[in-house]
């Protein structure tokens, strides 16, 4: 691929997500927010608190293997889930069917382990590329027909619904592959410190965390340097124009609903180890997760921004509050009380911060 | 959501109301053959009096939560919260006769006012925040659903008023009550975007912000008022889930939220705003419902009902998709 004539310039706002909608006749200028007005730093800041609060009210909240392990496996989870979601926030579309997706894939991992017998990695694989194909057509019927990716996965996911139930129901027992390929075991059992060279042991850091690790950081460096994450926020900020610049907008549709079922299998991979089960509910909970770790890192939902740091602190801090209300012994409704108080609290703070921000500036 | 529409596709726009004639006529013709199907397929089980009545009863509810969700789609906005919002009001109204010994009149007015209220917060945080609705309403949904478990827990509250109960569950000449409820309201509903100078306001901050702003409508107060109506139609439908079950408990709303998706796209409601089609959510509401009589009638895994549903939501814009003429691929 040939570069276009007229390569645009990255856009500025793309690594700070949160800006307000300009005014389209007033072009935005160009101008660093000062650092306390970033959203990242207030997320850190909220995140340490919580932790300070939660930890001085329940010694328990720093034990180990009673919540800081166990924490650290779900948090994996609703990063990936986050990630998954952030891929075609990039473009400004939605994916409605992400905990679909990660059950159809989870299936077809289940039914890999189960029927044919195969090592870890290669279920692994397997799952991950129907998840990539289901997203991949997606995206495909999204450019194919114009129509609102909205719309498109919903269908999406009425249909993986049926499908899913149909399919764990047509093989198995109905419900869950409970199969245990080698490693399966050790991955959701298993933390670092499990394992020394002598006396030094590693941390205690659950062994699914590098894999969700990698996972942001690959998604990361594809948003902030490689051409194709580029050229798919541009295509997100301006279809226009991007089409316009020479970039193959549709094929970056495609790609981009691709790597969000990517995701999402990988997902539905790590909550399977998880829970130790390749079972049909898997995704049946990770819709509203998947929105709020990118919409409370400051990723818009408009397209052209994604922040991957902020969604990991944004699904953080869902989890801290979760893991701390439940230690409090609060019951499940006064948690989900809080957690929608603290998405609308932090959003607006986010909207007060930047327009303070803006207006001292503009006297600067 | 709102999405400014360049000014070269301008002149397209008196085409809209033929291309919702057009669905309409197609959906009403659907849902006709499909009844028809049903009814020489099963030997006539469908047009027997039970089983007619019982299609119309649980028609009612999924008609007005698919029109709560239009009121915001006609703004350009969603609600998310529509389902866990019907299971609040339902719950609010079970528990002002049950808990606090209200009559049940002053129990029906105060569900309609809490869905009021809580559409009202809806559109006054997007307003005021200039968040976007989607994530209001993620929010608030959040919070509704543990309200909603808040009211009683997991338990179930039944023997409220029987006077209240059995209007729900009666028929007027054959014809269910709370189905004449749904269809008063659509009637009103269609009036109100029809005929009253407010509903016309919010079509036309829907369909065109900035054309609106310049006609010296408030696009604000557009917002406020499209999600304060959804919470309104929500309140509605909770009550009539109250008057229909005879026993309520927080699980109610669900499974509501896709199917009020469901209806309205189907029906031809633009995503984008502007558009509305109380006919055609209705109809889409009837044949999603005729879908869900098949499966009971044929005694067809229940499963394969989601499947034909998601394939009608994509069959149906397709097919509207195709007959616009082609608006460049943006989605």
């Amino acid at each position: 691929m040939s570069r276009p004539p007229h390569a645009p310039p990255s856009p500025p706002a793309a690594s700070d997500a949160a800006l307000p909608a300009p005014d389209p006749a007033v072009p935005v200028p160009v101008r660093a927010l000062p650092l306390w007005a970033n959203p990242r730093l207030g997320l850190l800041v909220l995140l340490v608190i919580l932790v300070v609060v939660f930890s001085s009210l329940r010694s328990e909240f720093l034990n180990t293997s009673l919540t800081l392990e166990p924490m650290q496996a779900d948090l994996s989870v609703t990063v990936v889930v986050g990630l998954a979601q952030l891929s075609v926030l990039s473009l400004g579309h939605m994916n409605l069917a992400v905990g679909r997706i990660a059950a159809v894939s989870a299936f077809a991992m289940g039914w890999a382990y189960d029927k044919l017998s195969v090592p870890l990695p290669v279920g692994l694989l397997i799952g991950l590329a129907v998840g990539a194909l289901v997203g991949a057509a997606a995206g495909w019927t999204i450019q194919a027909t114009g129509v609102n990716s909205f719309v498109v996965t919903l269908a999406l996911d009425f249909g993986l619904v049926g499908l899913v139930s149909l399919l764990y129901s047509g093989v198995g027992d109905g419900v869950a592959f409970h199969v245990h390929p080698a490693g399966m075991d050790s991955l959701r059992n298993d933390t670092f410190s499990d394992y020394c060279t002598g006396s030094v042991c590693g941390p205690p850091v659950p062994l699914i965390v590098p894999i969700a690790l990698v996972a942001a950081l690959a998604v990361g460096l594809l948003f902030r340097y490689a051409r194709l994450g580029r050229e798919i926020l541009m295509t997100g900020s301006g279809l226009k124009a991007a089409e316009l610049s020479g970039i193959p907008t549709a094929r970056r549709v495609v790609q981009a609903h691709s790597l969000s079922g990517l995701l999402a299998a990988l997902a539905g991979f790590l909550l399977a180890i998880n829970n130790g089960a390749f079972s049909a509910d898997i995704g049946s909970q990770f819709l509203l997760p998947s929105f709020l770790g990118p919409v409370l890192g400051g990723t818009l939902l408009a397209g052209g921004a994604v922040s991957v740091i902020g969604t990991v602190l944004g699904a953080a801090i869902t989890e801290v509050i979760q893991t701390g209300l439940t230690l409090l012994q609060f019951q499940v409704e006064k948690l989900k009380i809080f957690i929608g108080l603290v998405l609308l609290a932090a959003l607006s703070l986010d909207r007060v911060r930047h327009v303070v921000a803006e207006r001292r500036g503009g006297g600067a | 959501m709102t999405t400014l529409t360049p000014p070269e596709r301008r002149p397209r726009l008196p085409r809209l109301p033929e291309r919702i004639a057009g669905t309409e006529t197609t959906l009403a013709a659907l849902a006709v053959a499909g009844y028809v199907v049903l009814a020489a397929t099963t030997h006539g089980a469908v047009v027997s009096g039970g089983t007619l009545t019982a299609i119309f009863q649980f028609l009612a509810v999924p008609m007005v939560i698919g029109l709560s969700q239009m009121a915001v789609l006609s703004v350009g906005q969603m609600n998310l919260g529509v389902g866990v919002l019907t299971g609040f009001c339902a719950m609010v109204c079970a528990w002002l006769m049950v808990a606090a010994g209200l009559p049940a009149w002053l129990a029906v007015a105060g569900a309609l006012l809490t869905g009021a209220a809580i559409g009202l917060v809806n559109g006054l945080l997007v307003v005021l925040t200039r968040i976007n609705g989607f994530v209001v309403t993620l929010a608030t949904m959040t919070i509704i659903d543990g309200l909603r478990y808040g009211v009683h827990g997991t338990a179930t509250y039944q023997g409220y008023s029987h006077r209240l109960v059995s209007l729900g569950q009666g028929s007027v000449l054959g014809v269910p009550t709370v189905f004449l409820a749904a269809v008063a309201i659509a009637i009103l509903v269609a009036f109100f975007f029809r005929s009253v100078p407010l509903g016309r306001r919010l079509l036309a901050s829907g369909g065109n912000p900035l054309a609106a702003r310049l006609s010296g409508v408030s696009n604000d107060r557009s917002l406020v008022v499209a999600h304060l109506v959804s919470g309104l139609l929500a309140g509605a439908a909770g009550v009539m889930v109250v008057a229909l079950s005879g026993s309520v408990n927080a699980t109610i709303g669900d499974d509501l939220l896709l199917p009020s998706f469901a209806a309205p796209i189907i029906g031809g409601v633009a995503l984008a705003g502007g558009v509305v089609s109380v006919l055609g959510t209705c109809l889409a509401a009837l044949i999603i419902r005729l879908v869900d009589v098949a499966q009971a009638q044929y005694s067809i895994n229940p499963d394969w009902v989601d499947l034909i549903v998601g394939a009608v939501v994509l069959g149906a814009v397709l097919i509207t998709q195709l007959r616009r003429p082609r608006a460049g691929g943006t989605p």
